[in-house]
């Protein structure tokens, strides 16, 4: 018996003998009578969004940062991003919240590990919380799926801060856990329907960033979340053929499919193309964090251009291949001859 | 002082001793201060008429201490609780003053000197709002602080920065705008040269007179085109400031900094140097390892005083990178030429141990 048979297993135990037949089926007619109609996520597609002009980007001096831990902005009524706020983590990366009739994505966390330094299971719950109130839901009735684009810390450390929370299940830390947890046999082609409750998601590997790596496709608003993989900023490609094969995958998928948006886990540049060195805790000017599918038409593009390791601007993103970890385009300002 | 007055008198036991021989309040019959210390008087009499005049002069350096731990941040940096001026005194005429990590991540070292004629503040930090890093008010409490002891009713301030250009260096400088009694050494290069009379830039050196405390400008141009090292010859520091300091030098101009570094080298063979005072502190308490720019927690690093063998070894190996566009790791120190302040190696350097410094998380 898994952990959450047992649970409803007790619940209709304790039930039953204490209330009665007769109870029971009036309580059972007045939960029906309750429930409301489950929400439709296939029609009018794709659902109507924003995002927010400007994300809190950090602070010129981070101890003076009175902005929440993570900032919750709602893309639509069954949607929520999430960003770490960067005087917690330079890291701040996005956290999308897919919200269906019978579960929630929660896909990437942040780089702060512990619950007392940032309470990332609160604001979760919160927001399912307020969900389920919008909607007159119950949030113990919801499954939470806590899931990560790829296998980075800054992606999963806060993962166990839900180890406690019931009605949860969350990837494990290993490839095999990783693409066991959604099913795959076939990485990184194979593409799974992850059902929400009439809303679903389509997932597939796009590794190249690191090998363990998955694009998320929410076919209710259409958002496309490329990880780490491609995003606003330094994609750092480890491995260039997979990193390629991703690309066109990608493509492939933008032919077939229509997309409203190109989302990455991070923004690392400005408004004007300048980037922001690795590290830095105070973005003021940063560009938005979606992209358009031309934006990722013109890097795959440009991708095909590439034939050394470097870095590369396409015009949205900067393509660093095979460049080291925290390799930038900086450069020391107080050179002089 | 009389606190004091037990140690080294051969007794460790407590007053509790049943002999009676030991002098748990201190042994009237001794010396203030155990026999073959100098300098450790206080300045300070403890009934004094007219201001204190304090002779500078003296054998060997001021004695003092930086046994202290910097403050190093935080994990979460929003929630540092710290002060955003840390000041640590080294002796009586002697601040040291660094900026919290998490207002900034320079946390750049600014340092208040003080002569029987006026005080030299050496640098002004990494940031210019008041709110956020208090340097003129803590500044102006420790100048209040210390002229109460002192007998004197004015005290001018001299505010000289290690190098005009640098952000991480000049932007508390407007802090100090408006005070009295205040001068400030201009920032364009030319105005400053003029200011400490170098005319033969970058030979010769400039003076800087507190009152009996003369304070040597040595130009020192190589990380920065204005850089100036300041000698201290009462606690016989060199106040090095970007030039040399245990972290990442990014070499501005390898000619430069090569000759820097000579005549600093030329400068400590004729003069005593204790230690040499830097900027900012980035490496860690392991040799060779550093912490990466931005970073707002730094709980590993390494002390902020370096010993004058380090210009030798900082000299050899300017030498090695002039002309070149590398970087080079070494024990106290990593020279950057010419490569972003990104730039990382797989060369470690011969004969140093590699060890991993632990990572917090």
């Amino acid at each position: 018996m898994d952990r959450r048979s047992f649970l409803t297993y007790n619940a209709a135990a304790a039930a039953v003998p204490l209330t009665g037949m007769a109870l029971t089926g009036l309580s059972r007619a007045a939960v029906a009578a309750s429930r409301p109609a489950p929400i439709d996520f296939k029609s009018n597609l794709p659902a109507a969004g924003t995002f927010p002009d400007r994300w809190i980007c950090g602070s010129p001096s981070c101890m003076d940062n009175t902005d929440p831990p993570v900032q919750v902005h709602w893309y639509n009524p069954h949607t929520a991003i999430l960003r770490q706020n960067k005087a917690y983590s330079y890291e701040a990366p996005f956290a999308p919240l897919y919200f269906g009739n019978e579960r929630v994505l929660l896909l990437d966390e942040g780089f702060v590990q512990l619950r007392n330094d940032w309470d990332l299971r609160g604001v979760v719950d919160q927001c399912i919380e307020d969900w389920c109130r919008r909607n007159g839901r119950d949030p113990a009735s919801l499954e939470l799926l806590v899931a990560f684009s790829h296998l980075h810390a800054d992606h999963y450390a806060a993962t166990n801060q839900f180890a406690d929370r019931p009605n949860t299940r969350y990837m494990g830390l290993t490839h095999e856990e990783f693409v066991g947890f959604w099913g795959m046999t076939n990485f990184p082609e194979e593409r799974v329907t992850l059902d929400l409750g009439g809303r679903d998601i389509l997932i597939w590997g796009s590794p190249g960033h690191v090998v363990s790596e998955l694009a998320y496709y929410d076919s209710y608003s259409q958002i496309l979340y490329t990880g780490d993989m491609f995003y606003r900023g330094r994609c750092y490609i480890t491995f260039w053929e997979p990193w390629f094969e991703s690309m066109k995958r990608l493509i492939a998928f933008c032919d077939t499919h229509p997309v409203t948006h190109v989302m990455g886990c991070h923004v690392e540049i400005s408004k004007d193309g300048q980037d922001y060195p690795y590290g830095l805790t105070w973005q003021p000017d940063e560009a938005p964090v979606q992209m358009t599918v031309q934006q990722l038409r013109e890097a795959y593009a440009y991708a095909q251009t590439i034939t050394e390791p470097g870095i590369y601007f396409t015009g949205t993103v900067f393509l660093c291949n095979q460049t080291r970890g925290t390799t930038t385009i900086d450069r020391n300002p107080y050179r002089y001859t | 002082m009389a606190q004091s007055s037990t140690r080294g008198t051969g007794f460790s036991s407590t007053s509790q001793a049943a002999t009676g021989r030991a002098y748990p309040n201190g042994n009237p019959a001794l010396g203030y201060n155990p026999p073959g210390v100098r300098n450790t008087d206080s300045a300070v009499p403890l009934h004094r008429s007219k201001p204190v005049t304090h002779d500078y002069a003296c054998e060997g350096p001021a004695p003092g201490s930086l046994s202290f731990r910097w403050t190093y941040g935080s994990n979460v940096a929003a929630k540092n609780r710290d002060p955003r001026v840390q000041v640590v005194q080294y002796n009586e005429d002697t601040f040291v003053l660094r900026q919290n990590v998490c207002v900034h991540w320079e946390a750049p070292f600014t340092y208040l000197l003080f002569g029987n004629e006026g005080a030299l503040l050496i640098d002004t930090g990494a940031t210019a709002n008041a709110a956020h890093y208090p340097l003129r008010e803590t500044v102006d409490a420790i100048i209040a602080r210390w002229s109460r002891a002192r007998g004197r009713s004015k005290v001018p301030l001299t505010v000289a920065l290690t190098s005009g250009e640098d952000v991480a260096q000049n932007q508390g400088l407007v802090q100090f705008a408006d005070r009295p009694g205040t001068t400030i050494v201009p920032k364009p290069l030319a105005a400053m040269q003029r200011a400490y009379g170098l005319t033969n830039w970058p030979a010769g050196t400039g003076r800087l007179d507190l009152g009996g405390r003369v304070i040597e400008v040595i130009p020192t141009p190589g990380t920065h085109r204005d850089g100036v090292t300041f000698y201290d010859p009462y606690c016989d520091f060199l106040f090095t400031g970007d030039l040399l300091f245990p972290g990442k030098i990014n070499i501005g101009n390898d000619g430069d900094f090569v000759a820097s570094l000579e005549r600093l080298q030329t400068f400590a063979s004729a003069h005593p140097v204790k230690w040499l005072l830097g900027g900012h502190v980035e490496m860690m308490f392991v040799p060779g390892k550093y912490y990466p720019r931005f970073a707002t927690y730094k709980p590993y690093e390494r002390v902020l005083e370096m010993t004058p063998d380090l210009i030798g070894d900082a000299l050899r190996h300017a030498r090695e990178v002039r002309g070149k566009d590398m970087m080079l790791i070494r024990p106290d120190f990593v020279l950057f030429n010419g490569v972003s302040p990104d730039q990382r190696t797989p060369v470690w350097p011969e004969g140093v141990p590699n060890i991993n410094p632990p990572r917090p998380f």
